[in-house]
């Protein structure tokens, strides 16, 4: 069969077009109508400790006194956010955000490939080829679709299903409709070729509004000059009419061995921009919306010989966004007493990541709760859905 | 059916067939291919690249012209206290907090130097890429090549920052490309302990906590080496190594650093004036020593953890081989011939190779006591490697330079050079971590990715020479390997263009 596909009858049709031969589709069911999912992955491990310091625990000067932001805003139970996103603090005091300290997935080794390789699968020991959001996707309550921003698709959305894209601006001149029909076809023996380039075409329609506009970067590294535009295009997708219901956002460079206060600075500053210029590109959206951003791991509770950090366990989740019920740290905190850290250097981990993604998959997009153990999320009987989290 | 062989060694092995190519290799392909496993024929004109010691030379002359460094009492020192300079000459020993309060000039002038630094070291990295880009295109060893990029990314080395993207290519120039026909004990020694990865995984600034230059300094280990030695390089994650390993074989690796003045003041070699005369004038002459020796590995005593070492249930004494001799046995460890078996086997046969070419790798490597250049004769000798279809997606840089050994260097590298690689999110040397680019389909064949390689074959195949139509170029590209549909979907193109864009972008061209 061969698809004649036309950019603007896409543009018409939808972000969905391209996913014709995904079958019928649901319609969203009514509670979760509009409702949107921002996956943020803070690559590299932030130190969590650094971003929101618990700076009435008693020992947190003895550890890391030089790693602590003297000027860090208060927000409640002990804890202050670093000076460097006060308007991430104005969110939490609009209710607009919440955080969850001493988070991790189960994995308890300290390689930053295989943990983002687990955080993505969704996996206990053993990494697999296809994410859990993908799987979510394939076990959705309704024709939900996802897109990442960013040339590579990350591991948490490859896998069977094929409601998934990825786009980042373009370059270099366009290939006209007619060489994209002609190279369809000679994909129709070719899967997974054939599946990224419809993908792709679908993504593109979506685009259309924002082709020329220099500001959506999102393909030039993905260093703290990105955060923004690439957190902007997210945004631009979800704010769609009918545009997907989950983005998934990379932000790279949170692995600060040395010189950790400097590099620090100019992420969380970025970070905190990204989020705000997300909030302002989804506009009446950002009510409806609920984002997640977390990182593979965290890092070590004490200072290093350069002024950094090395890799370690529990780390921290942020979370924004209109739907999020807000102004609340969650979970438990370990504390810092050498004896309550894991293997004497890293925080304990308190909440296990995977209880966070399933109170949002279940809370926010109505998933099923009997589907998210076991077919998205294998083995984590022992991960509850957190509740009351939006 | 030998034409077919001839393909697969030019193009599965090589970097991509040039004119000519299937044919030369098509006689004898395995013979052709074993015929590179050599060390000169894994080298890289120099072509006026700089080596790591002239990197830093050039830096010193840049701080020496702006009167900021030199030896003490020279013009622009500042007596008795840690220069800014020096910071900037070493890149990887940068002291926390150092020199606070300098005056409002120096900060400027610090500035303009580092400046200039930095301006030489993407200039070195722009003719890095271009030197490598067009040898790439024109080696008539693509074999050792492609053998030689396996080796850099393995042992990867990234432009991360303005610190050490002086340093990427000197890097593979000295220590990986030399040694890949060798022992993998040579390479892995040589890359560990060259500057460059000393800086790129923060070697350089870790100290021996329980020394006094630890204590001086508040400063003391860092483990990030260590850690990567063990779960990219050699041993493999989830082999069976422990945290307390790690730390172990880290403290080993202290005193391992950089040449240069602040060596000296890192180690506390520095004359004082309590003193006598000939003590004096002794540590002005070891630091003199050290000061010459900016841009080498050194191992400075001073920093290094004293003691015996145990790492993996095995005790290591001594001070300056302590590290060496961790290495070495780690050479040897089963743990890291599977490891690597399983990355050569994903390069050379398929995304999931089939457990039986892993084996013949892994049982090649005891044997030989991995031997590199054994090896690759085994990997040419693995009938799983020969599969008649392309298996593995080109990644960005190699699908360019097939383009230009295909057709010339000059069509394929335009003066949109940096913004290709910058679209198809693979720039040379930039690696986003130490584990390097990923080996399979799925990492490089997302949606966007696929877009972008079509916008990119749309506006390669408009400089393509007109004096080949796009059928030609899929005879020297590709020859037996285009099958029936991609030679009738270009033969049916509406125009020379639309011809190339499918030819490059067809199912056959993508894949290796």
């Amino acid at each position: 069969m061969t698809l004649a596909l036309n950019r603007r009858h896409l543009l018409f049709a939808g972000f969905t077009a391209t996913l014709i031969s995904a079958g019928a589709a649901n319609a969203a069911t009514p509670e979760s109508k509009g409702r949107k999912l921002v996956v943020i992955i803070l690559r590299g491990a932030m130190d969590g400790m650094a971003a929101l310091p618990k700076i009435d625990d008693p020992d947190i000067r003895a550890h890391r006194a030089s790693l602590i932001d003297p000027k860090a805003i208060a927000l409640s139970d002990g804890f202050a956010l670093h000076s460097a996103m006060p308007k991430l603090a104005a969110m939490y005091q609009l209710k607009e955000a919440a955080f969850v300290p001493a988070i991790a997935g189960p994995y308890r080794e300290r390689s930053h490939f295989e943990a983002q390789d687990l955080l993505e699968c969704g996996g206990v020991k053993s990494v697999s080829d296809d994410g859990w959001l993908n799987r979510a996707l394939q076990k959705a309550p309704a024709a939900y679709s996802a897109v990442s921003i960013g040339p590579s698709q990350p591991l948490i959305l490859r896998g069977a299903s094929t409601r998934t894209s990825s786009w980042s601006p373009p370059v270099l001149p366009e290939a006209s409709d007619d060489t994209l029909n002609r190279l369809m076809e000679l994909y129709d023996g070719d899967p997974v070729l054939k599946a990224s380039l419809s993908a792709a075409v679908g993504a593109e329609a979506v685009a259309g509004a924002m082709a020329g506009d220099k500001s959506m970067g999102g393909n030039r590294g993905g260093g703290p000059a990105q955060y923004t535009p690439q957190l902007q295009a997210a945004g631009k997708f979800l704010a769609q009419p009918e545009g997907p219901e989950i983005a998934v956002v990379s932000l790279e460079g949170w692995d600060t061995h040395t010189g950790q206060n400097g590099a620090l600075q100019q992420r969380f500053t970025a970070l905190d921009n990204g989020l705000d210029a997300l909030r302002t590109q989804l506009g009446d959206t950002w009510k409806n919306t609920a984002v997640m951003a977390i990182s593979e791991f965290g890092r070590t509770v004490r200072v290093n010989g350069g002024q950094g950090t090395d890799h370690g366990t529990g780390g921290l989740a942020i979370l924004a966004g209109g739907a999020i019920k807000g102004g609340r740290i969650l979970g438990d905190w370990p504390t810092l007493k050498a004896a309550a850290l894991y293997e004497n250097r890293d925080l304990t981990p308190a909440v296990d990541a995977r209880s966070v993604f399933k109170g949002l998959l279940r809370d926010q997009l109505g998933w099923a709760a009997n589907d998210l153990d076991g077919k998205i999320f294998a083995d984590s009987a022992v991960a509850k859905p957190m509740g009351g989290l939006v | 059916m030998t034409q077919l062989q001839g393909a697969i060694a030019a193009i599965r092995f090589g970097m991509g067939a040039r004119p000519g190519e299937i044919a030369a290799a098509s006689s004898d392909a395995r013979g052709w291919l074993k015929a590179q496993i050599k060390a000169s024929a894994a080298s890289i004109p120099d072509d006026g690249l700089l080596s790591t010691k002239q990197v830093y030379e050039a830096r010193q002359e840049i701080q020496m012209e702006n009167g900021m460094a030199g030896p003490p009492g020279a013009p622009g020192a500042q007596k008795g206290k840690p220069q800014k300079a020096d910071m900037v000459l070493a890149p990887g020993v940068m002291p926390p907090g150092a020199a606070p309060g300098q005056p409002g000039d120096a900060k400027e002038m610090q500035r303009t130097v580092n400046q200039m630094i930095q301006r030489e070291s993407r200039e070195g990295l722009q003719k890095e890429v271009a030197v490598r880009g067009r040898h790439a295109a024109s080696t008539d060893t693509p074999f050792a090549e492609r053998w030689a990029r396996f080796w850099a990314n393995h042992f990867t080395v990234a432009a991360r920052n303005a610190q050490i993207i002086g340093l990427v290519g000197p890097f593979e120039r000295e220590a990986i490309r030399p040694n890949v026909f060798a022992n993998f004990g040579t390479l892995l020694g040589a890359s560990s302990f060259h500057p460059g990865m000393l800086v790129y995984l923060d070697a350089a600034r870790s100290i021996g906590p329980s020394t006094e230059a630890a204590k001086r300094r508040d400063a003391g280990l860092n483990e990030n080496l260590a850690r990567e030695i063990m779960e990219l390089h050699t041993l493999g994650v989830g082999s069976g190594y422990t945290q307390a390993d790690i730390i172990e074989f880290a403290k080993a690796l202290t005193g391992w650093t950089l040449g240069g003045p602040q060596t000296a003041r890192l180690a506390g070699i520095r004359p004082n004036a309590a003193d006598g005369k000939r003590q004096q004038r002794a540590l002005r002459e070891v630091a003199q020593e050290m000061r010459d020796e900016a841009g080498e590995a050194v191992f400075v005593e001073q920093l290094h953890e004293p003691g015996s070492r145990t790492v993996l249930g095995k005790t290591y004494a001594g001070a300056k081989g302590q590290a060496s001799a961790i290495l070495d046995d780690l050479v040897m460890s089963p743990a890291t011939a599977r490891h690597i078996a399983t990355k050569l086997a994903r390069h050379f046969v398929a995304d999931h190779p089939p457990e039986s070419a892993i084996k013949k790798i892994e049982a090649t490597w005891m044997k030989s006591q991995a031997d590199l250049s054994v090896i690759a004769r085994a990997v040419v000798d693995m009938d799983e490697a020969w599969a008649d279809q392309p298996v593995k997606f080109k990644q960005p840089e190699e699908l360019l330079i097939s383009v230009a050994r295909a057709t010339g260097v000059d069509s394929a590298f335009g003066k949109d050079q940096r913004a290709v690689y910058q679209s198809l999110a693979q720039q040379p040397f930039s690696a986003p971590s130490p584990a390097g680019w990923p080996d399979d389909t799925a990492s490089w064949s997302g949606a966007d990715a696929i877009k972008k390689r079509l916008e990119w074959a749309n506006s390669v195949s408009r400089r393509m020479s007109r004096a080949m139509t796009p059928n030609e170029f899929l005879d020297r590209a590709l020859g037996p390997i285009a099958g029936a549909k991609t030679r009738q979907a270009v033969s049916r193109a509406e125009s020379a263009e639309q011809g190339f864009t499918l030819a490059l972008m067809s199912p056959e061209f993508q894949r290796r």
